[in-house]
């Protein structure tokens, strides 16, 4: 896309999305606009200057000259970052949605293994099927299932165990990510996310339980658009399972260890993820929209380098979680 | 209750319709010579696409053969049961497709009377009497990728060389040393409605190049076909070339002055070349002898514009991850100072939050609670 002229009047440029163009051949009345957002996609307000010694009408100078694009057609490429609303104008922090890779006793750590061929590191490995799963190691140390180590989400069907397996599942934390205000204090109640949207490419991939429900099921999506990306919605009344309150019933915050984010506590979303069927039973996906690389210790895998995209439905924060599925050659 | 979308509320959209206009301007090297031909407009052209079957003759802008070439017009010519030509005596060639052709454009733009019979053109509107029928006619087909909508009344122009020899360097001078142009001229104010194909108005010659046409040039004379706005369809009939006929324009009865239509290594008058030619070889005929062709098209669009208000204390916050540092919001230094957000995007969404639209600004928007912005959204369908 182009950059829109910007040296005259201000100018609109308005597409119809691929998905709203479907929708309008269907015909069937799901066209209609009911509502909008407004997103700032473009801005790095790290432009923004609040030191300028000229003054602050000269702090925004950088981020109002900042071009913009013209409108994608892909509805899941535009409006990434939506402005919000929130009533009050002397809130100086602001929630954030935070991978809980570091917090114990969630299994949610990421693959740091070596690899290499195109190294994988930092993100989360998930198996499409038993063999890849349970492959053994085959040097150094050998006899260590693939699908047990940290970072490897057992994304092959099988029943996930309880807490005590040693599989690893998707988490993140809500709340203020900072030492400034305690982490006993309570997170306004209209900054709290008890609603997230999880979209992933469902020719790869769907969600799937978090390893605490003990028992292994798939979550429907919501809605699959004309790019076969699902949407999942999830929320804290109908899916406690996926969403949970970080606040004790007592209210009191005790543990500061036990979450992401350093001071406030929101919600906790929790989720694995299993492989599609299509990548369980072919490899002709692998082929064409992935590689190969091998995983030091236990021999070559295909792989399609994804991303779960985790969007708070309240603050309309974004996490774009990566994750590799991997299949053994 | 912090919240990212706004609903639309009764006056928050409303409803426009737009007429769009574009210059399309046909140049008669594009209708022959460019493409292929040799001097005189005659041999392979390429851009030019006959069929089998024979009914018409597609005029292309480029070479046919290519992915780049647009479809820009069809030609073909016909006479009704009516015209002195269609007895098999003349020995027509194609003499059924003629007709065919003739009753197929007549049936579609003129209709049926209140018999059922087709009905024949006429040059003045008036299908009641029996003055002005035109039964030998040359229709000019134009693709939609050129007439849109319709036609926009009164800017079809049509400049046709009625000179002597189309050889140039023969004997006869420059066919196109006399021309006469039709015109819809009284289209935006008067046209008819008495078609089942829409609205239509009348072709009036008048001379452009030299003076073809006979002395004061009126318009009760001069009526020289049809435009039909809506089918994009032009009806001319083929006594433009023919001196002396009832709805004859040309000036000279001289043999091979005027009217004649060259084809391949002589000339022809139009008589015989509507009866003695195929209908590709007519239509090559007429092809040539297009010095212009131009007229301005129309585009309906018809428009929703969404207003989209941001009051003063709505989207003063983003999501934006560079927002954010240590959770704290960049913009400000303490509490106390106003929030701070840059738009460059508008969505517009289903009730279950789908992106149906997206609208881009040329430069971001400063919004802070000290200001209201109302963006208007205009989708055109």
């Amino acid at each position: 896309m182009g950059f829109l002229d910007n040296s005259g009047d201000i100018i609109l440029d308005a597409v119809l999305t691929d998905l709203g163009r479907e929708r309008l051949a269907r015909g069937d009345g799901s066209f209609k606009i009911t509502k909008f957002a407004v997103a700032d996609d473009e801005i790095d307000y790290g432009k923004y200057n609040k030191n300028n010694a000229s003054g602050s009408a000269y702090y925004d100078l950088d981020i109002l000259t900042t071009p913009v694009l013209e409108a994608f057609t892909n509805n899941i490429a535009s409006v990434k970052h939506k402005l919000m609303t929130i009533p009050r104008n002397n809130l100086l922090y602001l929630p954030v949605i935070k991978l809980a890779n570091e917090v114990s006793g969630l299994s949610a750590g990421l693959w740091t293994g070596a690899s290499t061929g195109s190294p994988a590191t930092n993100l989360y490995l998930v198996t499409v099927d038993a063999a890849t799963s349970l492959a053994a190691k085959e040097s150094g140390p050998t006899g260590a299932v693939l699908s047990n180590q940290i970072g490897v989400i057992r994304g092959d069907g099988a029943p996930a165990g309880d807490m005590s397996d040693p599989n690893t599942q998707i988490a993140l934390d809500q709340g203020l990510d900072t030492n400034k205000i305690p982490y006993s204090f309570n997170l306004d109640s209209d900054l709290i996310e008890n609603q997230y949207i999880l979209e992933i490419d469902d020719r790869l991939g769907k969600i799937a339980t978090p390893l605490k429900s003990n028992v292994q099921g798939l979550l429907p999506p919501n809605f699959i658009d004309d790019d076969r990306i699902a949407s999942y919605y999830v929320s804290r009344t109908s899916n406690q399972n996926y969403v949970s309150s970080l606040i004790p019933a007592s209210g009191e915050q005790t543990d500061p260890n036990s979450t992401a984010v350093a001071g406030p506590r929101g919600t906790r979303l929790e989720f694995t993820i299993r492989g599609s069927l299509e990548l369980n039973t072919s490899t002709s996906i692998f082929t064409r929209l992935g590689g190969e690389f091998n995983i030091t210790g236990w021999g070559d895998f295909y792989y399609i380098d994804s991303a779960v995209r985790v969007t708070g439905v309240t603050t309309g924060y974004r996490v774009d979680v990566p994750i590799r599925f991997i299949k053994k050659k | 209750m912090a919240s990212t979308f706004k609903t639309f509320l009764n006056n928050d959209r409303t409803t426009t319709r737009t007429l769009l206009h574009e210059a399309i301007p046909v140049t008669g090297t594009i209708m022959s010579g460019t493409y292929g031909a040799g001097v005189f407009g005659v041999g392979t052209e390429s851009n030019i696409k006959n069929y089998s079957h024979g009914m018409f003759q597609s005029v292309y802008d480029y070479p046919y053969l290519s992915s780049s070439a647009n479809h820009i017009l069809d030609l073909t010519v016909g006479f009704s049961t009516g015209s002195h030509v269609s007895s098999s005596a003349q020995d027509t060639t194609q003499r059924k497709n003629k007709i065919n052709i003739y009753n197929q454009m007549a049936q579609v733009l003129v209709g049926h009377d209140k018999d059922g019979k087709i009905q024949r053109f006429d040059v003045d509107g008036n299908l009641a009497d029996g003055a002005g029928k035109m039964n030998e006619v040359i229709f000019i087909n134009f693709a939609r990728l050129l007439s849109k909508d319709e036609i926009k009344k009164g800017s079809f122009n049509l400049d046709l060389a009625v000179g002597g020899d189309f050889n140039r360097s023969g004997s006869k001078g420059a066919p196109m040393s006399a021309q006469i142009r039709l015109n819809d001229s009284s289209g935006s104010d008067g046209y008819f409605v008495n078609s089942p194909a829409g609205e239509y108005g009348v072709l009036f010659a008048s001379n452009h190049v030299g003076t073809p046409i006979k002395s004061a040039p009126t318009k009760a004379v001069d009526a020289a076909g049809l435009i039909y706005y809506q089918a994009g369809i032009a009806v001319v009939t083929a006594s433009v070339f023919v001196s002396g006929s009832t709805l004859g324009i040309s000036a000279s009865n001289s043999d091979n002055a005027l009217g004649d239509i060259f084809v391949n290594a002589g000339f022809q008058k139009m008589y015989p070349t509507i009866t003695g030619s195929a209908l590709s070889a007519s239509c090559d005929n007429f092809r040539h002898r297009i010095a212009n062709l131009s007229f301005n098209n129309t585009t309906e669009l018809n428009s929703t514009i969404y207003f989209c208000r941001m009051n003063n204390n709505e989207f003063n916050y983003s999501s934006n991850p560079t927002y954010l540092s240590a959770s704290q919001i960049v913009t400000k230094t303490v509490s106390t100072d106003l929030p701070v957000s840059y738009a460059t995007t508008i969505g517009l969404y289903s009730s279950d939050n789908e992106l149906l639209a997206t609208a881009k600004l040329s430069e971001p928007l400063r919004k802070d609670p000290s200001n209201e912005i109302t963006v208007r959204v205009r989708l055109d369908y």
